[in-house]
């Protein structure tokens, strides 16, 4: 049977977790004062989630990417430089003036040409885009088999997935070590792309499978990409000796599907 | 648990796996992480400060840290726990700067509140929200703090001692004090208004 000290600390537990713990439901039946203070403050807690916060802004968004984007520049590897940009800043305090004055009034026209924006926005929308590439690319190059599953889940949830991320995908079916790694690429390429050319490039992958599992995994593909090109090379697996039962008896619904 | 806390069912693995990248010097991951974690990190400065400019300078802060400091990363006690803990030290600092430790005004609640409909009922349950606002503006800091993780962020209370460097024990116990506390306030504020309504 729990104290009352301990059952303050179930009852932090239960609204977290809108449920009860037995300990503490023995304990509320118990003593009053701990009923009371649990359901009281169990309301305050529940209202807390009603105080209305406001959204970011997206010039916050703005903000962060332009910093992004310098601080990217800056930590790219050095190509070799014979000038610096501080180098063109004149000695002459005078100069120095007209040019702080000039690029202010540049900054305020600038700032005045809303329309800018959008163009912005688009170019900020592309750089995303290549930018989760780039992602997807960098995890699926992981050497943990943990890492390069992460890479295949992030990438199968791309609306459009770059050609770039399809080749990285069909290479880790035909090659990763994992056969976990291998299953999640068959399923994120299914959700994606089922075209000609990763279809052919899947099929000269059938007959190098070790694993049952991905055997059937792509015949299934295969089956549902509806692509006969790759009946050939279901019907030479399922012909081999050393077959899985379960891979024979796939590869005949596969073979009867594609035929229809 | 934890995917609570990004809203869009980010795994933290994830967020994990693209802090190593960054530490690494791929930079442009850090932009990824930026759309998981942007609006949560936003949330928890606007629920400890009351304010949208002070929050978004803030959100800005942290990501430039998490990049600053991007070689200490080991991710040994999670990624969320790693980013809260810059997330803490930018409040402090600039609670230092700019002494956010007074109450913040409470005009930006009141912006957020409004645009609902004017029913009486509604009305009624806007009064209760600002008072709720007004109790939260008022707990110490450090109760309204473990509140905003604990309540809003989708972090274990496991996690939550990670953040703040105590036992899980002690977190559950400090979230009921600061449970308590918040409606010990709440109830004082709501009584002064009643007497307020009473004697007009
Ligand atoms: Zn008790």
């Amino acid at each position: 049977m729990v104290n009352c000290d301990q059952a303050k600390e179930y009852m932090a537990v239960s609204w977290r977790e809108s449920r009860n713990d037995g300990a503490l439901t023995e304990h509320l039946a118990g003593c009053a004062e701990c009923f009371a203070e649990h359901s009281t403050l169990g309301v305050i807690w529940a209202r807390l989630g009603d105080i209305p916060v406001p959204e970011p802004s997206l010039a916050m968004n703005r903000r962060f990417q332009s910093a992004l984007t310098a601080l990217s520049s800056e930590a790219a590897p050095a190509v070799e430089q014979h000038w610096r940009w501080a180098d063109l800043w004149p000695r002459n305090p005078v100069w120095q003036t007209g040019i702080a004055a000039a690029c202010l009034v540049l900054g305020l026209a600038a700032g005045a040409n809303w329309p800018h924006q959008d163009k912005e926005i688009a170019v900020l929308r592309d750089e995303v885009a290549s930018t989760r590439e780039l992602v997807a690319l960098s995890l699926l190059r992981q050497e943990s088999a943990t890492g390069r599953l992460q890479g295949v889940e992030y990438s199968g949830r791309m609306k459009t997935m770059e050609p770039e991320v399809v080749n990285a995908l069909v290479q880790a079916i035909e090659r990763d070590s994992s056969v976990n790694v291998r299953l999640a690429a068959i399923d994120a390429l299914g959700r994606v792309s089922r075209s000609e050319g990763v279809v052919r490039a899947l099929t000269g992958s059938l007959g190098n499978q070790e694993s049952p599992m991905v055997q059937v995994a792509l015949i299934d593909y295969f089956a549902d990409a509806h692509d006969r090109a790759a009946a050939g090379a279901i019907r030479q697996l399922s012909q081999r000796a050393d077959v899985n039962p379960a891979v024979v008896e796939r590869s005949r619904v596969a073979l009867r599907e594609l035929s229809q | 648990m934890t995917t609570a806390a990004t809203g869009a069912g980010y795994d933290p693995q994830i967020d994990h796996q693209l802090m190593i990248l960054v530490a690494r010097g791929n930079l442009k991951a850090m932009s990824e992480i930026y759309e998981h974690r942007h609006r949560s990190l936003f949330r928890f400065f606007f629920r400890l400060t009351g304010r949208q400019g002070a929050s978004e300078d803030l959100v800005h802060e942290v990501f430039l840290r998490m990049i600053r400091y991007r070689h200490t990363y080991e991710g040994a006690s999670g990624f969320e726990a790693w980013m809260y803990r810059i997330a803490r030290n930018a409040l402090t600092d600039s609670a230092k700067r700019h002494r956010l430790e007074s109450p913040a005004d409470e005009g930006q609640m009141e912006q957020v509140a409004s645009g609902r409909p004017t029913q009486l009922e509604s009305m009624m349950k806007e009064q209760e929200l600002a008072l709720l606002h007004k109790a939260m503006r008022a707990l110490p800091e450090d109760k309204r703090e473990l509140l905003v993780l604990s309540r809003f962020q989708g972090l274990s209370y496991e996690e939550i001692g990670r953040i703040v460097g105590c036992e899980t024990g002690t977190v559950k116990v400090r979230v009921f004090r600061a449970v308590k506390a918040m409606g010990q306030i709440f109830c004082q504020l709501r009584a002064g208004q009643l007497h307020e309504e009473k004697t007009w």
